[in-house]
């Protein structure tokens, strides 16, 4: 079994252990610290593995590593391929899900520690591993879906994981309908580009549309479907409605899946297709629009947000929208660099938030927080470090990556402009604006918190804070490692206006500045008793409600769709074709039955001269018949 | 003219026991009293043992008079008799008057086209030669003794029966 | 016509009417003797065609027919007498227990 085979495999096999022997299914076989020692030594050997096979691929001058597991099905001459690719980009992205991934299943060994549901927790992360493996080494597209879906399936069972509270649920099933919604996009995509090149092996696509060997294939028209697919997944505008309800779910879930992870899927997906999009102009002016406009769009709502978690579940919204911005300019490297970034201080801010969570024994409203800088040191000063990296501050690793970002907005020869650079400036400052608040009212400012939570605050165990540390560091050095220049020769940076070149150096100075701009408003108006924040928000009612309100897209849905379709499905689909025409032909069927028996029945006189009349009339015909065909 | 009588005495003789017999049937059907019915009967099994005893089957005519009349209807004539007091009024035809009349002509319309008709060509006038007992005997004890023996068996079981029947009824009276 | 069509004719003329008279008659007894009736039809077209083929197995089985319709009357009467003595009529009509 090839090495990329057995990365794929080993969390499937903590899955099957912990799920079966972890759980009640086999009677809680193994305890608490078997499950624990099998579902985080699992991915740490995928890690392991991940760095050697990394190290094969450098040793083999970066030449592409594929491995053919099995094959899938067999049409004709052609078929489908179980098959698995490594080149610099998947090597980027497997070194950061095996990474982050580990480190998240070791701090949830300490979160989830009084849960009653440990053993399963364990087994659906393992197996949300599995599936993001799939989807980041398999190379047909085929692959990837399975592994698109699988994701989808572990995300939907995590969120809902408290099931008891049925809002859990319903958020996990709004999660995963959204995503099938853009799921459509990507099936059709997929069947464009099959019935255009006869494969769906990525490498195979990307080489034929730079071997012009596309013909009359519509680039854009694909671009645009799995772009719709990429979407669901990424939740950009207008499928993003899932990701602040995903929050229901434990921390370490929204780390993982709904920050580091999962939502990157899409990012990658598009990156993945270089080739195609390079060749498809008007589907990545689309995604660039989109991507600012959502990043623009979930910024403004993390402004006023007063749940620490849903605050950094629209900031991940909001720096999704910067990748797609930058793939939808041309700059791939640079997306894939952000989200390395992204991965590392996302990751922190939610396993602090985690933190601060469990220290404050299930609060999460901000408005009852405050003080706890001294009381849970290395919680604070991480997710200080983390945010500091996400706002750009220098030289810590978000600065670079979301400054190459507003370069490349602005100066790209493929679709930049001013003003996709000045959207995603001003996303930046609101950026760096939200996330010092939120430091400033969970840490920093004078307590709020309930007298009995707060003499119960302390400091989480070392298997969370080590992670944290772990993360925070890589946030702050993180910047350092040149994922675009590493990812250059696959995927090239786009060619630059030369008129433009110039700014350059300016651009990063407002960078830096809207960075401090941001820290400095938040501390102004929120520091203290945040006295200035309320009035503002006095004098600013509307607006304020409106972004409370998360601009009422969720009711907008209910209304033009969730709505109509209840109607359907109660008055048409229910009422007519269900009760009427189906059962109905089900009762007619038996009516008829009855019907028959009834008429039947009759013939049981119980009169005997009655069945001797119906003997004479036999006989007579009997005699009749016989004597005809003698 | 009383040559001519004598002479196909058998023929008239036969014709007039048919003429009997078809009598009997159809009073039957007719006649209201039970017991008049009975005697209908009668009069129509003796008249086919007439018939069988011109044919020559003397013992077949014997049988008839001694077994059908003698035994059975005797023993109709007894329960007839037993269970008369109860329905001096009752309604002669049951409700399938004319179904059963249509049945019966249709039965009567097949049975003549179909077998009446189709009967093998005449083989010469009253031909008289009789079975003879000697024959009979011969083939009732040599081919179909089986058959012998069975009737016996069939006896025995009706005398069982019948011994069965009397101590139900004599349990349904609580006796 | 010769004898044998004759006396064929009245057998099947006696089978008829004894068939008929079944379906017909209220009285259970009545409906027992014409039940005879037709058993004597079928032993006149024995009769009839055992003389007429000079076969002795006709003549066999007429009296086997006797046996048959001593024994079955011997067991008719008594079941219909203790079937009204429950009943205290001879009407068929009444006897519908089968019914449905």
């Amino acid at each position: 079994m090839g090495t990329l085979t057995l990365i794929v495999l080993l969390p499937l096999l903590g899955f099957l252990l912990n799920g079966v022997w972890g759980t009640a299914l086999g009677g809680r076989a193994m305890g608490q610290r078997a499950v624990a020692i099998v579902g985080c030594v699992l991915p740490l050997l995928s890690f392991a593995l991940a760095l050697q096979a990394c190290m094969q691929l450098a040793r083999g001058g970066w030449a592409p590593i594929v491995e053919t597991a099995y094959r899938w099905a067999q049409l004709g001459d052609s078929g489908f391929d179980v098959a698995f690719y490594l080149d610099r980009l998947s090597a980027v992205m497997l070194l950061v899900v095996t990474g982050v991934g580990s480190a998240i299943h070791v701090y949830s060994i300490g979160y989830m520690a009084q849960d009653k549901g440990f053993g399963r927790f364990f087994a659906y992360l393992n197996l949300f591993l599995f599936f993001m493996l799939l989807l980041v080494l398999g190379r047909s597209m085929l692959v990837l879906f399975v592994g698109w879906e699988g994701v989808g399936l572990a995300s939907y069972l995590l969120i809902g994981f408290w099931f008891d509270d049925v809002a859990n649920a319903r958020a996990g099933k709004k999660a995963f309908v959204t995503n099938r919604v853009g799921d459509a996009g990507f099936l059709l995509g997929m069947f464009l580009l099959y019935q255009g090149l006869g494969t769906l092996e990525m490498d195979r696509i990307n080489a034929a549309f730079a071997a012009g060997q596309a013909g009359m294939l519509p680039a854009s028209l694909a671009g645009v479907l799995l772009f719709i697919g990429a979407s669901g997944k990424s939740a950009q505008i207008p499928l993003h409605v899932w990701l602040p309800d995903a929050m229901a779910g434990p921390t370490p879930v929204s780390a993982l899946i709904h920050a580091a992870t999962m939502v990157t899927a899409g990012v990658y997906l598009v990156a993945r297709l270089s080739g195609l999009y390079l060749h498809a102009p008007e589907a990545s002016a689309l995604i660039a629009a989109v991507g600012v406009a959502t990043a623009f769009f979930a910024a403004t709502i993390a402004l006023v947000q007063t749940d620490i978690k849903k605050v950094l579940a629209y900031s991940t919204v909001s720096q999704l929208g910067f990748m797609f911005l930058a793939l939808g300019v041309g700059a791939y490297g640079v997306a894939i660099f952000h989200l390395v970034t992204h991965a590392f201080f996302k990751a922190c801010l939610f396993l602090g938030a985690g933190s601060v969570i469990h220290a404050l024994h299930g609060e999460q409203d901000l408005r009852k927080m405050g003080g706890l800088a001294r009381r849970i040191p290395v919680t604070f000063v991480t997710f200080a470090i983390a945010t500091a990296a996400i706002a750009g501050i220098p030289p810590l690793a978000g600065f670079f990556s979301k400054d190459e970002i507003l370069w490349f907005a602005f100066a790209s020869a493929r679709g930049g402009s001013p003003w996709l650079w000045a959207v995603a400036a001003a996303t930046a400052l609101m950026t760096a604006f939200y996330m010092f608040r939120l430091l400033w009212l969970a840490f920093l400012t004078p307590s709020r918190m309930a007298r009995d939570v707060e003499a119960r605050v302390h400091e989480s165990p070392p298997s969370m804070t080590g992670v944290l540390v772990l993360l925070a560091a890589l946030s702050a050095v993180g910047g350092f490692i040149a994922v675009p220049h590493f990812l250059e020769p696959q995927l090239a940076l786009p060619p630059l206006h030369e008129s433009l070149l110039a700014a350059e150096q300016p651009l990063l100075w407002i960078s830096v500045a809207l960075a401090l701009a941001g820290l400095a408003l938040a501390a102004a108006l929120y520091a203290g008793r945040g006295e200035r924040a309320r009035r503002l928000a006095a004098a600013l009612t509307t607006p304020h409600r409106w972004l409370l309100g998360k601009y009422y897209v969720d009711e907008l849905y209910e209304r033009v769709l969730g709505a109509p379709l209840v109607w359907l499905s109660d008055r048409v689909l229910l009422r007519v074709s269900d009760r009427l025409l189906i059962d109905g032909a089900l009762h007619g069927a038996t009516a008829i039955g009855r019907l028959g028996a009834a008429l039947l029945g009759r013939l049981q006189t119980g009169s005997l001269q009655v069945y001797a009349w119906f003997v004479l009339i036999g006989i007579a015909g009997a005699l009749w018949w016989g004597v005809r065909h003698v | 003219m009383i040559d001519a009588l004598l002479a196909n005495l058998d023929t008239l003789l036969l014709l007039a026991l048919a003429i009997g017999a078809l009598s009997g049937a159809a009073l039957m059907i007719v006649l209201r009293q039970p017991m008049r019915v009975a005697l209908a009967l009668i009069a129509t099994m003796v008249c086919l043992s007439g018939i069988f005893g011109l044919m020559g089957m003397h013992f077949a005519a014997a049988f008839q008079v001694l077994i059908y009349v003698g035994a059975v209807m005797v023993f109709m004539v007894f329960a007839i008799m037993l269970l008369e007091e109860r329905d001096a009024g009752a309604a002669r035809y049951s409700k399938l008057l004319l179904p059963g009349i249509v049945g019966l002509l249709l039965l009567l319309a097949t049975l003549v086209g179909g077998v009446w008709r189709a009967l093998p060509s005449p083989r010469g006038e009253l031909s008289d030669a009789p079975l003879g007992m000697v024959k009979f005997s011969t083939a009732f004890l040599a081919e179909y003794w089986l058959h012998f023996e069975l009737t016996s068996v069939l006896l025995v079981a009706a005398v069982v029966a019948a011994i069965a029947v009397i101590r139900i009824g004599r349990r349904g009276r609580g006796g | 016509m010769d004898r044998t069509q004759l006396l064929i004719g009245v057998a099947l003329a006696l089978f008829a009417i004894g068939l008929f008279g079944v379906v017909v008659r209220r009285n259970v007894l009545v409906m027992l003797m014409c039940l005879e009736l037709m058993l004597n039809g079928v032993n006149l077209s024995l009769v009839t065609f055992a003389q007429h083929t000079g076969n002795a197995a006709g003549a066999v089985l007429v009296f086997l027919v006797f046996v048959v319709a001593a024994a079955e009357i011997a067991l008719a009467i008594p079941i219909v007498v203790l079937l009204v003595r429950d009943r205290r009529t001879l009407d068929v009509g009444s006897y519908d227990e089968l019914r449905g």
